[in-house]
């Protein structure tokens, strides 16, 4: 076997040029992988990130409560014993909060707009959003310029923690027109279609993180609990962050199981986050209390779509490419086959069986694979760094809703990496099997004549 | 004891609907130890019946043994295996790996066999590159040597697996006439000291008039 790999090794580098050809054709395609990979998981992870600051812990538990068949509010009543339940079943947790929910006005001197919010305890969940960085102002100021010596940013998300004072993102202080230390009104039906209005200040604007940063604005959550008169055993939902995401199906699954043994009516698994489920709840004719156990998967199936698209894009350039690098491969056996014809009916003459003529060749083909996708996963590897450590900024707003933030994120993962490695490799190696195939089973008596 | 024996063979070759006779009914035994020449014009059925004695072609008609056993029974792998371990084989163009130097291009057929030590490997190659008088190039490849130094390369590539029989297809037709000798008187020599079956093709009449026996072919068939 050795010396069947110095033979494909000093083939490869006697014929140079072809070799760098196809190398250099592997080479390509595989940095395009690594890019084209890392660009998705950056995306998911985005997605992950943002989610589960803005939206949702990894598994939640929340639910519906109709005091008639027509209403339906999201709200957990009675949460303390549920919350204990969940503590209890689930050692995998990292952190347990509570969240309120609700929609409403924001409004300000000039505008207004409609969102959705979150009642939250900063002190709770300090270690999910406390990351999330303030907004510049000149990105929701118009035409401001920061003069020498002053901040670029302003306001402090820890004033949250006071009732009083919420926190959106850039993009709805410049549609409010806006800024740190104003007052805007907040006004929320209740579900006995009363409209109660508080007037808040703003403690903090943040810089907008894609999408889903278009959603949310967080609010102190006595405000909340003032607005929507709720009481205090109830809350909008119990959030948990697990230790290990990956442990997130085995919790969903034991949690629905404990949550029905001690008497709870469950809400049918359904990826969609809360607020498009409100229609369906309320066209349905039970009353009561129903909980729904969730994933940060469910919360964020709206955005589904880009996963889907980014998903059909990777495989049809995937396909194309290797399309590509295969034929190169194939072809450029097919000429390192004819050119060493006689060789083979020479080697195939001194006792060489056609196993081993198929291995020779088929070597040929993975040693050029490997160092072609070896320095290909380098290169890839060292470009997606580069751009990532540059912190390139999205300005488009439609590209923006695409990558989910407003910077482009890659995240080089090594599982796949080694899924861009397997995969070239065998459809390389697949490619090569035919030409290798065809040059086992030439007769040596043919072949040992062939002239080049 | 016959290591060759050819009984009534026949080796056609079809050309579109066009059927060549190659070889007519050919009946020929080669004792163990001879040193013979297959001598006939172009055309004659030299080469055919080296490849059919060598195992790389199978006849239409006839049997074929070598080594003891009858060729058209055995399997592609057996037939490899025959190659192998009993048949050695010169060929006019040398037919080195071009990739590799002396040293690895003798060796190779011992790594197919797979029955020896690195050390017993390396003893061996040793020993037969010095037969051939090519110690002092161990290391080049077959484009730094000469036509003669290539042939005796190959010389010692056919004699490391110690075959019973040397096949050698027209070995001087690509040297001069010095080196041609040259490469005979190694060839005879061998065949003195170790008792291996040579025979081979050539149209020199030179070579010919120094072997032990002369097959005469002429358009297929055996004359004398």
């Amino acid at each position: 076997m050795l010396q069947f790999l110095r033979i494909a090794a000093r083939n490869l580098i006697t014929h140079q040029t072809r070799t760098l050809l196809i190398g250099g054709a592997v080479v390509a395609v595989t940095v395009i992988l690594v890019f084209l990979l890392s660009f998705t998981a950056g995306i998911q992870n985005t997605i992950l990130r943002n989610s589960t600051a803005l939206a949702s812990g990894h598994v939640n538990v929340a639910g519906f409560y109709k005091l008639s068949q027509t209403s339906s509010a999201p709200l957990v009543s009675g949460y303390k014993p549920i919350l204990d339940l969940v503590k209890k079943n689930v050692p995998e947790a990292a952190l347990f909060y509570t969240r309120i929910k609700g929609f409403g006005k924001v409004i300000s001197d000039s505008h207004s707009v409609s969102l959705p919010m979150w009642g939250i305890d900063l002190k709770n969940e300090k270690d999910v959003i406390g990351h999330l960085q303030l907004a510049k102002k000149s990105t929701y100021i118009e035409n401001y310029k920061t003069k020498e010596g002053e901040s670029e940013v302003e306001g402090n998300l820890q004033d949250i923690e006071k009732p009083g004072n919420m926190a959106f993102f850039a993009t709805h202080a410049k549609k409010l027109k806006v800024r740190v230390g104003d007052t805007v009104t907040i006004s929320v039906p209740t579900t006995r279609n009363i409209y109660n209005t508080k007037d808040v200040r703003i403690a903090a604007v943040l810089a907008d993180m894609g999408m889903m940063s278009s959603f949310t604005t967080f609010m102190n959550e006595h405000d909340m609990r003032e607005l929507y008169q709720t009481p205090d055993d109830t809350t909008g939902q119990i959030m948990i962050m697990l230790k290990n995401p990956n442990d997130m199906p085995a919790v969903e699954e034991r949690l629905r199981k404990v949550l029905t043994q001690a008497g709870h009516a469950l809400m049918d698994k359904e990826e969609q986050p809360y607020w498009m489920k409100f229609d369906r709840v309320s066209g349905e004719s039970w009353v009561g209390q129903r909980i729904d156990v969730t994933t940060w998967k469910d919360e964020t199936a709206y955005t589904k779509w880009v996963m889907s698209l980014l998903g059909a894009l990777t495989f049809v350039f995937t396909a194309v490419l290797l399309t590509i690098v295969v034929l190169g491969m194939v072809n450029t056996l097919w000429m390192a086959i004819r050119e060493r014809t006689s060789e083979i009916g020479t080697l195939r003459a001194i006792g060489l069986q056609r196993r081993q003529v198929l291995i020779m060749f088929m070597l040929e083909a993975l040693l050029l694979s490997v160092g072609s996708i070896v320095v290909g996963i380098g290169v890839g590897t060292l470009i997606v760094s580069l751009i990532s450590a540059a912190h390139i900024s999205v300005e488009s707003e439609a590209f923006q809703m695409f990558v989910m933030s407003n910077v482009l994120e890659f995240k080089i993962d090594t599982g796949n990496l080694i899924l861009t490695f397997s995969l070239v490799c065998f459809f390389l190696v697949l490619g090569s099997l035919f030409p290798s195939y065809r040059a086992s089973k030439m007769k040596p008596v043919s072949a040992i004549n062939h002239v080049n | 004891m016959n290591s060759i024996e050819l009984n009534a063979v026949t080796k056609d070759y079809k050309l579109g609907k066009v059927v060549v006779p190659a070889l007519k009914g050919v009946h020929m035994q080669v004792s163990s130890g001879e040193f013979t020449v297959i001598a006939g014009p172009s055309g004659s059925g030299k080469t055919t019946l080296l490849n059919l004695i060598g195992c790389m072609d199978t006849p239409t008609k006839g049997v074929v043994k070598v080594a003891g056993q009858e060729t058209g029974k055995l399997k592609e792998t057996e037939l490899t295996d025959l190659r192998l371990h009993k048949i050695g084989f010169i060929f006019q163009s040398f037919n080195l790996i071009s990739v590799l130097d002396v040293f690895d291009n003798v060796e190779f057929p011992l790594l197919l066999m797979k029955s020896l030590s690195k050390q017993e490997r390396r003893e061996r190659v040793l020993n037969y590159v010095e037969k051939v008088g090519l110690s002092g190039h161990l290391k080049h490849r077959p484009n730094e040597l000469s036509g003669g130094q290539r042939q005796r390369v190959a010389i010692a590539r056919a004699l490391v697996t110690k075959p019973e029989i040397i096949l050698a297809d027209e070995p001087t037709a690509n040297l001069d006439s010095k080196t041609g000798q040259t490469i005979i008187d190694l060839m005879k020599e061998i065949n003195k000291t170790d008792q291996t079956t040579f025979l081979f093709s050539t149209h020199d009449h030179q070579i010919m008039e120094q072997a032990r026996r002369v097959i005469r072919l002429q358009d297929g068939t055996v004359v004398s």
